[in-house]
């Protein structure tokens, strides 16, 4: 099924190697990096700004 | 590759009984203050009691020294081996490392065991490790946690069937079957028009299940449907059912095991099954002709999975087909045809080769549409039984194919468009004249199929005109 | 290990690409699954994420891995399958 992985930029070239190891090229939205140290509010603010993102990509263009 | 120190380098491996008896002199050696580097190729604790130990278990070593026997006593000088003996041979060890009284309690010689580097089984993988083979095809890496049967399929690679995953060591066996070297541009593939070598039919035949053996029968069929004349692309574009079918000739039939008898057409035999695969494989994967694709087939046919058979020459009266064709008696040959499918021809009770011939008269004006006129192409293949008819009544080949081009003739009028209630027919024009089912050179005849049984087949080509695959022979080399 | 290299059978015309499944026009009236890796604070920025689905009225689950490490169980995995039709896998630090 169509899938997206949200991933912090830190993870960029680990993530190239997951996706070797999986056999697969999953569509990648980034937020940067860090992510362990924000509070709630700048994750909620994260996630506001990355959604329109992963509506877009999650759907084909018509 | 780490360069050995001057001194004596031993190569060695725990499972060799020489390399056990010589341990202790290997420790004589070291005591006796030599520079003694050993490689071991399987148990890093073994020897034990000598202080410069080397883990060649990867085998780069020994595989890069050229070892084949172990143990091998090098002298290394300045940084290049001056000299080697191998196996246990007292004179030539105490000359070899310069010392005397080496291993007196041993028998003066003992013969050593083969080196893991040449072990059959390790000999290609390793080969490919440290790169004396290497290959122009891309090399695409497969997920640690892919299937590598599915990794095949995602990528687009079969045809609907699980193809055997195309490692480097299957490939380079695959090329062992061939002379040919794999840089060969046998031509260019339709419809994308890459080049297609060696190489990548290699690829293609390990994927279909092929044996190397039968590279030279495969190459010669790929360069038959590469024949210009063949007209590739317009088989692969086509809204028609065709596909190639390959027919096999000569000593390779024996030697490659092929069926030319009991279910011929049919599926079972390994040769048959996957030689036609495999050229399948490869107009589709170098070519990029896929269905949905380039490959417009309104229903195409079971055979378009791969279609090759043999010819049943022995104890026919009738010339093999490649013999016909131009190829000298004796030597193996392949001959492309762009047909379809089976077309049975029943005739359990005809006794006489005139009725016989009539029943496959009316076969072939049944090819394609009783009533269009001219049609396809025609292979027939003819059983033993149905043979034998011709044989036992002494009717050549040629006579057998005159006579069916005779009968195929009709009379325009008989198959006029519009008549019997069906539109499709021949044009008013027309009327009065004889027209041909079959363009002169578009009936070919083989003899093929068990013993038991009056049933032959016609296997139908591509449309009638102008645009019209020839049939093409290649012979098969090594 | 070379066994794990395969040699590409093609004519290399284009680049080897491993087919995407085909994404929907639209994500109304689908479910989708938010599938947590279990790092650090992903749980907010899923959790804000189904809360802006929500408000479009698209329905959504949420599946968890135990462990970061590990990849989500073939159970997790056929579930998904089987309840909704797109997934969001987060957050990866």
């Amino acid at each position: 099924m169509p899938a997206l992985i949200v991933v912090s930029t830190a993870f960029e070239q680990a993530a190239d190697v997951q996706s070797k190891a999986l056999g697969y090229d999953p569509t990648i939205v980034w937020v940067p990096h860090p992510i362990q140290d924000r509070t709630d509010e700048e994750m909620r603010a994260l996630a506001d700004r990355t959604f329109d993102e992963i509506v877009t990509r999650m759907t084909a263009s018509a | 590759m780490q360069a050995l120190p001057d001194g004596l380098t031993v190569v060695v491996k725990r499972d060799c009984p020489t390399c056990v008896m010589v341990e202790p002199v290997l420790r004589d050696l070291a005591a006796r203050g030599a520079t003694l580097t050993v490689l071991t190729q399987d148990d890093t604790s073994f020897p034990s009691g000598v202080p410069t130990v080397i883990d060649d278990t990867g085998l780069e070593l020994s595989w890069r020294l050229d070892i084949e026997t172990v143990p091998t006593l090098l002298r290394i000088q300045n940084g290049a081996e001056t000299e080697r003996t191998v196996g246990w041979h007292r004179a030539d060890w105490e000359r070899v490392a310069g010392v005397a009284g080496l291993g007196s309690d041993l028998p003066a010689q003992r013969p050593g065991c083969g080196s893991l580097n040449t072990d059959p089984s390790l000999a290609d993988e390793l080969d490919i490790r440290f790169g004396r083979v290497t290959f122009k095809s891309r090399k695409v890496e497969i997920g640690e946690y892919e299937d590598e049967h599915e990794a095949c399929f995602e990528r687009d690679w079969t045809d609907g069937l699980p193809v055997v995953p195309p490692t480097q060591v299957r490939v380079r066996r695959m090329l062992e079957g061939t002379l040919r070297q794999p840089g060969e541009v046998l031509g260019a593939m339709p419809p994308d028009y890459q080049p297609c070598t060696v190489e990548k039919v290699a690829v293609n035949a390990v994927m279909a299940g092929c044996k190397p053996e039968y590279m030279p029968v495969l190459l010669a069929a790929v360069e038959a449907v590469l024949d210009d004349a063949f007209c590739l692309h317009g088989v692969i574009a086509t809204t028609m059912f065709v596909g190639p079918i390959v027919v096999v000739n000569g000593p390779v039939r024996r030697a490659l095991g092929m069926n030319a008898g009991v279910n011929a057409l049919g599926q079972g035999n390994r040769a048959n099954s996957t030689i036609g695969r495999a050229l399948q494989l490869t107009i589709r994967n170098v070519g990029g002709g896929k269905p949905g694709g380039v490959d417009r087939a309104t229903l195409g046919t079971p055979g378009k999975v791969g279609f090759c058979f043999a010819e049943d020459e022995e104890g026919s009266c009738w010339e093999p087909l490649s013999v016909e064709r131009g190829v000298a008696p004796g030597r193996s040959a392949v001959t492309l045809y762009a047909g379809y499918g089976v077309q049975g021809v029943v005739d359990q009770t005809s006794r006489t080769p005139e009725s016989l011939t009539r029943s496959f008269a009316a076969c072939l004006r049944a090819m394609y549409h009783p009533k269009v006129f001219p049609g396809p192409d025609a292979f027939v293949v003819v059983s033993p039984e149905h043979h034998r008819i011709y044989r036992e009544a002494g009717w050549t080949k040629a006579q057998f194919k005159s006579e069916l081009m005779a009968l195929t003739t009709v009379l325009a009028d008989d198959v006029l468009a519009g008549l019997d209630g069906m539109t499709p027919g021949v044009s008013e024009k027309m009327r009065g004249k004889r027209i041909p089912k079959l363009r002169p050179d578009g009936l070919n005849v083989v003899r093929a199929g068990g013993n038991a049984g009056l049933f032959s087949a016609i296997l139908p080509g591509w449309s009638p005109g102008s645009v019209n695959s020839q049939v093409t022979t290649k012979e098969v080399r090594d | 290990m070379t066994s794990r290299i395969l040699l590409d059978p093609t004519g290399e015309h284009t680049a080897v690409r491993r087919k995407a499944a085909p994404r929907p026009t639209s994500l109304e009236g689908l479910t989708v699954g938010l599938l947590d890796i279990g790092k650090a604070r992903g749980d907010i920025y899923l959790d804000r994420v189904a809360e802006r689905l929500g408000e479009r009225g698209i329905a959504v689950k949420r599946y968890a891995k135990p462990t970061p490490s590990r990849l989500a169980s073939a159970e997790t995995r056929q579930k998904m399958l089987g309840e909704v039709q797109a997934a969001v896998i987060g957050l990866a630090d």
